[in-house]
């Protein structure tokens, strides 16, 4: 189910940093921009991973779901009009999905309005954004109500699609991952970004890439 | 509905004499552990650990003192048992925050000062470790006196005696700007008020934010600061403010 990690906690007590609202003990920033790896079901990262599993996950399976250069599991979920929208639906196009722990909370705010600022760009890349969070269709519409938000958000109400691509929890399992999938026109995932507390470096990560394909 | 303390002569600024009492309670319990912690230190002349101890309280204290901070300021209302009314008050606070100015000596304190006596006491009665004295000592003695470091740091530079200012400047206490901050929006930084020392830790780490959002996941209860400041924090200008100036 989630993918397991190699974690490298690190404490960072009274260590200056250059980047801001970074968490205490974890440095939340992983990039996956590796060919199809011969380790499949690891996810290796290249700077200190926060990927803990949830218990529940490790004793289900240790293999990835998602992972670079896959087809991630389709999913039909509501959008916050209540229509049913299917991953189908965006083939022929780069899309971006991300997961993200709830409306109307504060990195999440600050990531959907990143997302909201930034759309033209996605959009003069030819990608679309959809955002997935375990809210129902209401929440998600009075969110995308409240920040003028142009894009799809979809409910992921018992959480499936969010453990079928293996989104990692944060914080020992307390917090549902924020992580960051890109797809390509063809479906498969090109990079998966993951950073709980600097929400808004997902939008600079998602369009670096996208403008490179 | 809450009436804005707008006067001076104001009695709920006043200080009682059950406020003095305790303060005096207080002062006596941290006092006694400190007078123990020397004593013991003399007669082994062991001094360093015992000071050491002493920083080390005087640093957690900062710790504990934003800690708590936080946790008043967003969770609980008036109602809450035993701590609404300070809940209440920090509300109060965040609305006119110059009032604190204003209190009495002890009426700022006493709240502390009745925490710290019934925590240091039994410590006083059966504890003569003079470096466990030593910590407890300081730890409470900053703990009680935050809000006078807490008043202070809403003060005016002109107004205050220069020692404060040289302490504020140098770090040692809480400074005017720091928790001039905390009184601006988003109002979810520079909790702590002894030093101040772990407050840009605390912030650039976002501890409290963390803290914040695992409290929402686990227990589906939202901190103020998360919300659109309302008439709640919004600050209710006065015609001689005494909101802080660096």
């Amino acid at each position: 189910m989630a993918s397991v990690s190699l974690p490298k906690l690190t404490l960072h007590f009274l260590l200056p940093t250059h980047s801001p609202k970074t968490p205490f003990c974890l440095n939340n920033s992983i990039l996956h921009k590796l060919p199809e790896s011969q380790f499949r079901g690891l996810k290796l990262s290249r700077s200190s991973s926060t990927s803990i599993p949830s218990s529940s996950s490790v004793k289900t399976s240790i293999f990835a779901k998602v992972t670079q250069g896959t087809v991630p599991p389709a999913f039909t979920l509501k959008d916050q009009d209540g229509k049913n929208v299917s991953l189908s639906k965006f083939k022929g196009k780069p899309v971006v999905v991300y997961f993200y722990p709830a409306d109307e909370t504060p990195g999440c705010t600050k990531q959907a309005c990143a997302f909201r600022d930034s759309y033209e760009k996605f959009k003069k890349a030819g990608a679309e954004v959809v955002g997935i969070s375990g809210d129902d269709s209401s929440s998600h519409k009075a969110f995308a109500k409240k920040y003028k938000l142009p894009f799809t958000l979809l409910s992921d109400e018992s959480n499936k699609v969010r453990k079928d691509w293996g989104v990692p929890s944060d914080l020992f399992g307390t917090l549902p991952g924020r992580q960051t999938y890109v797809l390509d026109k063809n479906g498969k995932v090109q990079l998966i970004y993951n950073n709980q507390f600097q929400p808004e470096k997902h939008i600079d990560e998602t369009l670096k890439l996208l403008q490179s394909l | 509905m809450r009436i804005p303390p707008t006067t001076r002569s104001d009695p709920s600024l006043k200080s009682t004499w059950s406020h003095r009492a305790w303060v005096a309670s207080g002062c006596t319990t941290v006092l006694i552990a400190l007078a123990n912690s020397i004593m013991g230190a003399a007669e082994s002349h062991i001094w360093l650990e015992p000071i050491l101890a002493g920083l080390v309280g005087y640093v957690l204290a900062d710790l504990g003192s934003g800690v708590y901070h936080w946790g008043i300021d967003n969770y609980g209302s008036a109602e809450t048992p035993v701590i609404g009314p300070q809940i209440e008050a920090f509300q109060g606070h965040h609305k006119w925050p110059w009032t604190i100015t204003r209190r009495q000596f002890a009426n700022n304190l006493h709240a502390l000062a009745r925490t710290v006596t019934f925590f240091v006491l039994p410590i006083d009665l059966a504890c003569h470790d003079s470096i466990l004295l030593g910590f407890v000592g300081v730890c409470s003695g900053c703990i009680m006196f935050s809000q006078q470091f807490h008043a202070w740091a809403h003060g005016t530079k002109s107004k205050l005696p220069p020692i404060v200012v040289a302490l504020q400047d140098a770090g040692i206490l809480v400074s005017r700007p720091q928790h001039a901050a905390h009184h601006r929006q988003p109002y979810n930084n520079n909790y702590c008020i002894v030093s101040g020392v772990w407050n840009e830790f605390l912030d650039t780490q976002n501890v409290f934010g963390a803290l914040e959002m695992i409290l929402f996941f686990k227990l589906g209860v939202r901190p103020r600061s998360w919300d659109e400041p309302n008439s709640d924090w919004t600050e209710e200008t006065e015609t001689s403010s005494q909101v802080a100036l660096p």
